[in-house]
């Protein structure tokens, strides 16, 4: 655990350090991988297909807000529909519009949702998304999981329909557009997929807000059980065809991914380095805060400081032996400091001053201190280290 | 010269004005009545939009079907279903609106209040 605590401490502070190269490489990292599935799963615009054109967009992206992404992956979308056929793209678009007009103009920053839904899905592990909703959003995000669950259903009908489209002559609009909404709506797999979703999200949250021991915990399994209690019910209920041991093992992989984002919450709501300007009557401010880092990266040190001299008359008549030992243990952290000094008499060295201060004074006595420290914050090191002498 | 303490309230207040400031003070210009009102008509409009998107699906989906019907069925009472179905929508998603605009607008007027008592203090920093 210790390990893991300063894992998750160096890779906040290599991100608050880095975050302005980070966040642009996430975005084109997700972007690439959102514009590739959709050609992956639709790829009916050859000319979109292309890996050079993925790029361009992908680096676009990563310059852009997260908007960007969404757009571009509506944008690829709706190519690939239109490229198979117009009603396709009109149905596609419809649907798009819809969430928007009804439900995005709401929460924008819940958009994401819908495209990483569908993302996870085709990587099969789309049960980590009501999880994770559940303790980071808010019980609107059970629309916008649904809205993604839907998006991603949408694929697939399209793409199962695809050759039925193709056969059919540009006459027949009608007939497409019943083809897709029929095939949307009576699917009964993504009525029972979304119904799980939505309950999970809000079990989830409900769960997590309360105020219990281990309620993050507690949340993440009993919505990954309840996930898996209604999709299997679902399936016995209407035959949706869904895989019991995948939804076994997609229970297992959200707790897991649960677990995780519990262990980094508190990184997702740290205090950035702010940049800002403003201005008053006499001066214009150019102003980089800088938060400070409350737990430092832990060091192990281990500190030799012998035949050290001391100007105090007491410390020089002093002696005899008197060996100290203090040792601490706190969370995630254990130390033990020694100190040895030989001579009689008793020291008078007031708190608060260090060995490096007296180190030069020091005659006719020896002396040796020794810290050993595992994960310990400089801070404290400081504290403990006067408070010893 | 500086003061240190008045630098370090300005720059708390900069960073928030950058974030969800900057949305905090558009909506805390408006009175509550005002804004929940806005924000409503926009949601009508939207509803609107999107009733006309799902009636057109839905008239499109049997196209053939519904202009054969077109001349046997009692236009009136079709169009009092349409309207009616169109108001339930608009009415329905006009209650949620009014819900979330009202929570938003209480939300925001509290993050503001610490906005504005700290602008009090920074102006009687000025005023030392």
């Amino acid at each position: 655990m210790t390990g893991l605590l300063e894992l998750r401490e160096k890779i906040k502070i290599f991100y608050s350090k880095y975050e302005v190269f980070i966040l642009p490489v996430v975005k084109f990292l997700l972007a690439f991988v959102v514009l590739n599935t959709l050609n992956g799963q639709l790829g009916y615009m050859t000319q979109l297909d292309n890996i050079a054109i993925v790029l361009i967009a992908a680096l676009v992206c990563s310059f852009l807000p997260v908007g960007g992404i969404i757009f571009f992956a509506v944008v690829f979308s709706l190519l690939h529909m239109y490229a198979l056929s117009m009603e396709v793209a009109l149905v596609g678009g419809c649907m798009y519009l819809l969430m928007f007009l009804l439900f995005f103009r709401f929460s924008p920053k819940e958009s994401l949702v819908v495209v990483l839904t569908p993302i996870l899905f085709v990587l099969k592990i789309p049960y980590i998304m009501p999880v994770a909703m559940g303790l980071l959003g808010t019980p609107a995000s059970m629309v916008s999981v649904g809205c993604g669950v839907a998006v991603y259903y949408l694929m697939i009908t399209i793409s199962t329909n695809a050759p039925t489209i193709n056969t059919m002559g540009t006459d027949e609009i009608s007939a497409k557009l019943r083809l897709l909404i029929d095939g949307i709506l009576n699917d009964k797999a993504m009525l029972v997929m979304i119904t799980a979703f939505a309950i999970t999200v809000m079990v989830v949250y409900l769960i997590r807000r309360m105020s219990v021991d281990y309620s993050w915990t507690i949340a993440v399994i009993a919505g990954a059980m309840i996930n898996m209690l209604i999709l299997l019910l679902g399936d016995l209920l209407y035959d949706t065809n869904i895989s019991v041991v995948g939804v076994i093992i997609g229970a297992v992989v959200a707790v897991f991914a649960g677990k995780v984002i519990e262990f980094f919450r508190l990184c997702l709501d740290y205090s950035r380095t702010e940049k800002v300007q403003f201005e008053d009557d006499e001066y214009y401010y150019y102003v980089k805060a800088v938060p400070k880092m409350s737990v430092a990266a832990p060091t192990k040190t281990v500190k030799k400081i012998n035949e050290q001299k001391r100007t105090s008359m007491q410390q020089m008549r002093s002696g005899g032996t008197v060996r100290r030992t203090v040792s601490s243990s706190g969370t995630g952290s254990s130390r033990s400091v020694t100190t040895e000094r030989t001579g009689t008499g008793r020291s008078t060295t007031q708190r608060g001053q260090t060995a490096y201060t007296r180190r030069n004074d020091y005659s006719g006595s020896g002396r040796s201190v020794t810290i050993n420290s595992n994960n310990m914050t400089t801070d404290r090191d400081t504290d403990d280290y006067e408070e010893l002498f | 010269m500086l003061n240190e303490e008045r630098v370090i309230l300005m720059t708390k207040m900069a960073s928030y004005e950058e974030k969800e400031g900057k949305k905090n003070v558009a909506i805390g210009n408006y009175f509550r009545g005002d804004y929940i009102g806005i924000q409503v008509l926009k949601s009508i409009f939207c509803a609107t939009v999107a009733y006309v998107i799902g009636f057109a699906l839905f008239i499109f989906y049997d196209f053939e079907v519904f202009m054969q019907d077109l001349y046997k069925m009692d236009l009136i009472t079709f169009a009092g279903n349409v309207l009616l179905w169109y108001a339930l929508t608009v009415v329905a998603y006009g209650i949620v609106s009014y819900a979330v605009y009202s929570y938003r607008y209480t939300k925001t007027k509290k993050s503001l209040k610490v906005y504005y008592h700290n602008l009090k203090k920074l102006n009687s920093l000025y005023d030392e």
